[in-house]
């Protein structure tokens, strides 16, 4: 099936780009950021939520910037996983999909990822089927077909890799629009649902991620559930950071991913066990804790129950470097 | 002796220049055809031609009928195959990339529903549509078509019903694919939507709707497609055994995951006749399939077979789309080509078929499988295809590579409404095979003995009979496990190794072709039809219907003639792709191509030969039978300088008649049992292999890693070494998928909930292990050149030596498939609760502790394997059916010699009485024509 016909806009600095997507917003025109294009345009292909026009960022120089506390939201996956940021980021980049799709996918991309469900990521068809959902309706105000009889919430899972590393590094996040720029923690950039899922405007986009020059004293990991090594997006993810200094650990961050409609960070679970820290035990309690407090839902692959209970081993696991 | 051909008249050899250079305009021409300045590439290697033609090549299980035509040519050299280069360099056309001048693009509308009666089609507004030039509904395509004769439940669009979710509907042609695809939306259909079942036990009740009506063979008014029962042996005995094993196994549905979605270009030419492109594994059964459902003589049809991107038995049905095609053409008056998307292509399906299988595996004191009690209900989805097959597959090709005591099969089909299943690599016998293996091992355990020992201890010999009467001709199984025992390190590791690490064994068998072909005539055709045409240029053309899908079929036909009439390959030219110049051929499936096309394309090279040698007699004097063929010349064997080149004794051969022309057939032999369902799993030859798998299982994620397989495959002989290591690591990830991940996973609304490759998990080449294939030639006797199979076959043991395997590293049985980390882990946390242990990674490893059976056991295989060299090498010739073992006389009917013994197809109520049995439950119904309501 081929993808419908849209029309792409090339613009090459970040101003230009803001006043194209102003202009198409004013007159009612939809349109779509893209970047690698290895999700939205595989979704295209599905005809989900398609829009008339695609803004592509790909050819802004800026967006490209990549040093160690600056990484720009087009730097390919590929190019940070070899690149001079911390290794945290580093790994989990390397974990993503495959080498063909690290190549064109990027940052920023990443980072906005599509929420994903089995009853929306399908073809036309398909969806047709099953009469549509919340999240793609075409018109009909279709229901939730996870959850059903609740037409307000969109359940479909955020299975991005890197926001929870990103996350646990205490990055800032950059947003530029037509009301100028703004900038937040990452962890504020989420939005509790799977069709929201972050607070971008309309008109508004991504332009860098930067960390703090402290994150270079963190040590951390992330521990991803996927069946298999390529491919396959995030089952559940946790990213953990902590420092060891010679009173012992003073730092200790934890994020989920890839179980709800948003990654989030667990600073009371990790303030908690910072505070009775006492190696491997303390780590097996956290990981508990998060268990309970994430809710993931039968829309992935796995099972939710298992995904919850494998959160726990990979927190355990992730943890494994602050008493070892 | 010629000098070959002079151009032009004058010309006088005696100004012939001495440079070595060429005079203008007074060359000689070289022969034509000879190859130039180097007419004799190479020497033929006399190392393997057999011992018992002169060589030095042993055969280690004695000689074989076609080792006289063995020329050392290409037969057992690593061949890469003759298609390669189309496709490494991407020249290869398949379906997709067919164009044809001014066609259109077809798109196909499907049922949005599961199961809905059509109350009306609207399509005048589809028609309306500028662009649109044709548009068909099922009123056009009135007549039924299946790949079964006794089965034919399906048409090209639905009539009155849909069946399934993506079932066709109506279809348009049109300029361009958007057009076709907002045609679609024009069409407006009405529906009643009807109630659906997707549950298979669903199926085996009566229902006010079944999904089809099979008129006076209607199973009660059930969703029964079909049942079989089977009962050998001593049934009653079996149950008394001490050692057994009994386990209810859930086996997910399967697609072929091949690359290639299906495509098909279909034009009427100038004259009328219909020209249809497909990718097919089974391009005569189109061929039929188009005759009957268009009304159109068979001989105004020509199928051309395009490449095929992968078939695994999901290409051998004819297609609904196929016959879209041609109808749009035919109405449009213009090519029409229709390309699946991925979700059509499972829809279409025809993957491996849901399965729940209870397995009973009964050993006695002596070690002996006492027997085998399998209940079988299979999901067919919403049509029948080969699932007639399927069911008796599931049952009757577990009844070797083992000695049993007795045999008792309930199995069932049912349609439900999902899309169909069907043949798929492996046909029928995969899930069976693993749940007895995987009972093996249980049993051993229970006994205290090495599973491998129980194995080789147990196995029928070289030229014996089955307990169903399937006639064994050569045998390898004893030298696979031997093999695989010895490469994997099996004595240091089985139950030695720690907790998350294990090693496991599982064997397969498979039919080596049909005996009974599909759609043929046995008593009155061969299985297999090879024309050879030779001309003035040496060469050869076979032109054969064998469809090469990738598997190699053109390279190996042209190896068995190039092997003949010692030629090199690139003498040897294919034409399979076209029904109007190919013989019939059934087509590839039940791995049946190298076995009978090789044989009727040694026949026709025999033929073709004779001819040759008949000319180079006449040119040298001396009789055929002192002559030798070597590469491209043919000499006199007491002295090579004697002797003339292939292409002079060509010329010589065509004097009178022109190019010359032979043919070449094959049909297996009369053989089998004479009971209902005989002819089910019979086949000239079948094949044997054990692999063993060493895996690394995370307890605490249950997560599998197989780390390495070691894969011994008896194919007779390997005609192509490289093409059947190929085949044996190909199905080692074939089987891997369905053993850990591969799954059609349905939703709770009865939605294909994967249909993409995303989310149909495929092992990427991160999970697949090092695998170690081991070729075993037991030089069959009937195969070409001792040959069996080698495509099928290799697939099966790999699923239940993961398995035990996976049992060896944590201590769990699982009992469905895929074994994905969530089953796996939940397995463990129950065994976990059971023990009373809280951290699986505490979980105690299996040990073993051999029983005084183990030493009876080894003395035993002992025994076994001189008995079968024995047999083997022809020095032992006495008869041996399955039973021997437990005491019977081979030359009188078993049922004279146990009052037990029983050879059944028709079920008492006692047989059935079990509740718990699924399949039995089929048997509650009555045909219809039992009935008296049969109007």
């Amino acid at each position: 099936m081929k993808t419908p016909p849209f029309r792409l806009h090339r613009p090459t600095t970040i101003e230009e780009a803001v006043s194209l997507a102003a202009d198409l917003e004013n007159r009612n025109q939809g349109f779509d950021w893209v970047s690698g294009g290895t999700d939205l345009l595989a979704n295209y292909k599905w005809h989900i939520n398609t829009k008339p026009h695609v803004i592509s960022l790909a050819s802004i120089e800026e967006l490209t910037r990549h040093d160690r506390y600056h990484i720009g939201a087009m730097v390919r996956l590929h190019d940070l996983e070899q690149g001079p940021t911390h290794a945290l980021l580093r790994k989990a980049a390397g974990t993503i999909a495959s080498t063909l799709i690290r190549r064109s996918a990027t940052v920023g991309g990443n980072l906005c990822l599509d929420t994903r469900c089995f009853w929306y990521n399908q073809t036309e068809d398909w969806r047709r089927s099953i009469e549509w959902c919340h999240k793609c309706d075409c018109d009909t105000e279709a229901d939730c077909r996870v959850i059903p009889n609740q037409n307000t919430l969109c359940v479909a899972t955020y299975q991005g890799d890197l926001a929870p590393c990103f996350m646990v590094l205490d990055a800032t996040i950059h947003l530029a629009g037509s009301d100028g720029v703004r900038s937040m923690s990452i962890a504020d950039f989420y939005a509790l649902d799977g069709m929201t899922r972050n607070v971008l405007k309309p008109g508004e986009f991504v332009t860098h991620v930067s960390i703090p020059e402290e994150s270079s004293d963190l040590n951390g990991d992330y521990q991803k559930l996927s069946l298999r090594e390529s491919w396959d997006f995030p089952e559940a993810g946790v990213a953990t950071a902590w420092k060891r200094d010679a009173t012992g650990l003073s730092t200790l961050r934890i994020a989920t991913t890839a179980c709800e409609s948003i990654p989030r960070i667990h600073t009371e679970q990790a303030q908690v066990g910072l505070a009775n820290w006492n190696g491997e035990s303390t780590a097996v309690e956290i990981a508990d804790a998060i268990r309970k407090e994430v809710k993931p839902v039968n829309n992935t692959y796995f099972p939710p129950a298992y995904r919850r209970k494998m959160l726990r081993v990979l927190t355990k696991r992730a943890l494994k470097g602050t008493w070892m | 002796m010629s000098k070959g051909y002079r151009q032009a008249p004058g010309s006088s050899s005696n100004k012939k220049r001495k440079d070595g250079k060429r005079t203008a305009g007074k060359q000689d021409f070289g022969v034509p055809g000879s190859g130039g300045s180097n007419p004799y590439s190479e020497l033929q290697d006399i190392e393997r031609i057999p011992a018992s033609q002169g060589g030095q090549l042993e055969q280690p299980r004695g000689p074989h009928v076609h080792d006289p035509h063995i020329t050392g040519q290409t037969i057992g050299k690593v061949t890469p195959l003759v298609d390669s280069r189309w496709k490494v360099t991407g020249q290869a056309e398949y379906g997709d990339d067919i164009r044809l001048p001014n066609e259109l693009i077809g798109r196909i509308l499907r049922s949005p529903h599961h199961y809905a009666r059509i109350r009306s089609i609207d399509t005048s507004a589809a028609e309306a549509l500028p662009g649109v030039r044709a548009v068909s509904t099922g009123m056009d395509s009135v007549n039924r078509f299946g790949v079964l004769p006794v089965t034919k439940d399906e048409h090209a669009m639905a009539q009155e019903k849909v069946r399934h979710v993506g079932d066709l509907v109506a279809c348009v042609a049109a300029e361009s694919e958007e057009i076709a695809i907002e045609a679609l939306n024009h069409i407006h259909v009405d529906y009643e939507v009807l109630e659906s079942i997707h549950d298979m036990e669903d199926g085996l009740l009566d229902n006010e709707d079944p999904i089809h009506d099979r008129g006076k063979y209607h199973i009660g008014e059930s969703n029964v497609q079909k049942r079989v029962f089977q009962q050998f042996g001593h049934t009653e005995a079996m149950h008394e055994a001490p050692f057994q094993s009994k386990s209810d196994w859930t086996f997910a549905g399967l697609h072929h995951g091949f690359t290639e979605p299906h495509a098909v270009v279909a034009h009427w030419d100038p004259n009328g006749r219909l020209q249809l492109y497909t990718p097919q594994q089974v391009p005569h059964y189109v061929h039929r399939a188009l005759s009957s459902v268009l009304d159109v003589p068979m001989h105004q049809i020509n199928v051309i077979r395009t490449f095929v991107g992968g078939g695994f038995g999901g290409k051998s049905d004819p297609f609904p789309h196929e016959m879209c095609a041609a109808i749009l053409a035919k109405k449009s008056g213009r090519p029409v080509r229709i390309n699946f998307d991925r979700e059509e292509v499972y829809w279409i399906n025809r993957g491996r078929h849901p399965s729940r299988i209870q397995m009973e595996v009964f050993a006695d004191e002596e070690g002996r499988i006492a027997g085998i009690e399998t209940d079988a209900l299979i999901d067919g989805g919403a049509f029948a295809s080969f699932g007639h097959v399927t069911t008796y597959y599931n049952g009757v090709l577990h009844t070797s590579p083992y000695e049993i005591g007795g045999f008792h099969y309930t199995g069932a089909r049912v349609w439900t409404n999902k899309p169909a299943s069907g043949a798929m690599r492996g046909h029928g016998a995969v899930n069976s095979r693993c749940a007895v293996e995987v009972a093996i091992d249980e049993v051993c355990e229970q006994m205290g003995v090495d599973p491998m020992t129980f194995r080789l201890a147990n196995l029928l010999p070289p030229h014996s009979r089955t307990i169903t009467g399937f006639r064994i001709t050569s045998t390898g199984m004893r030298e696979c496990l031997d093999e695989v025992r010895k490469q994997s390190g099996w004595d240091e590791k089985f139950r030695k190794m720690p907790l998350g690490r294990g090693i496991g064994v599982g064997c397969g068998f498979f039919i080596s072709g049909s005996g009974l072909p599909i759609h043929w005539d046995p008593e009155n055709f061969p299985h297999a039809t090879v024309h050879l045409q030779c001309d003035m240029d040496g060469g050869v053309t076979v032109h054969t219907g064998a469809a090469d899908i990738g598997q190699g079929s053109d390279t190996a036909v042209a190896q068995a003639v190039s092997e003949v009439l010692a030629l090199p390959l690139d003498m040897i030219r294919i034409r399979s792709r076209e029904s109007d110049t190919a013989p019939v051929d059934l087509g590839s499936y039940s791995s049946r191509v190298t076995f009978m096309n090789c044989n009727a394309a040694i026949r026709a090279a025999i033929e073709l030969r004779d001819k040759v040698l008949n000319a180079a007699w006449e040119i040298t004097g001396y009789h055929p039978d002192s002559l030798v063929l070597g590469d491209r010349r043919i000499y006199y064997k007491r002295d090579p300088a004697i002797g003339v080149s292939w292409l002079q004794a060509v010329h010589k051969a065509q004097a009178d008649t022109g190019s010359l022309i032979s043919t070449g057939a094959y049909r297996t032999p009369p053989m089998g049992g004479v009971h209902k369902g005989a002819a089910a799993g019979l086949a000239p030859a079948y094949s044997f292999s054990a692999y063993v798998a060493e895996v690394e299982v995370d307890p605490e994620t249950g997560f599998v890693r197989v780390i390495k397989a070691w894969a011994a495959h008896d194919c007779g002989k390997a005609l192509n070494p490289l093409a059947v290591e190929g085949q044996i690591i190909g199905s080692c990830h074939m089987g891997m998928g369905q053993v850990l991940s591969e799954e059609m996973r349905y939703g709770r609304t009865g939605h294909l909930l994967n249909p993409d490759l995303l989310d149909y998990k495929i092992m990427s080449v991160h999970e697949m292990p090092e695998v170690v294939p081991i070729i075993v030639e037991s030089n069959d006797p009937e195969g070409p050149f001792g040959a069996k199979e080698a495509g099928e076959g290799p697939l099966l043991p790999i699923l239940p030596a993961v398995v035990n395997a996976i049992y060896d590293a944590v201590g769990v049985r699982v009992n469905e498939l895929p074994v994905s980390p969530d089953r796996l882990y939940s397995t463990i946390e129950k065994q976990c609760r059971k023990l009373g242990i809280k951290d699986p990674l505490d979980l105690p490893n299996p040990s073993f502790e051999p029983s005084p059976l183990q030493n009876k056991l080894e003395s035993r295989a002992e025994e076994h394997s001189h008995r079968d060299l024995q047999r083997d090498l022809l020095k032992d010739r006495s008869s041996y059916v399955n039973g021997v073992l437990f005491g019977f006389d081979p030359d009188r009917p078993l049922t004279e010699q146990s009052e037990g013994w029983r050879e059944s197809v028709t079920p008492t109520p006692e047989d059935l009485a079990d509740p718990k049995k699924r399949a039995a439950r089929a048997w509650s119904h009555v045909e219809r024509r039992h009935r008296g309501d049969d109007a």
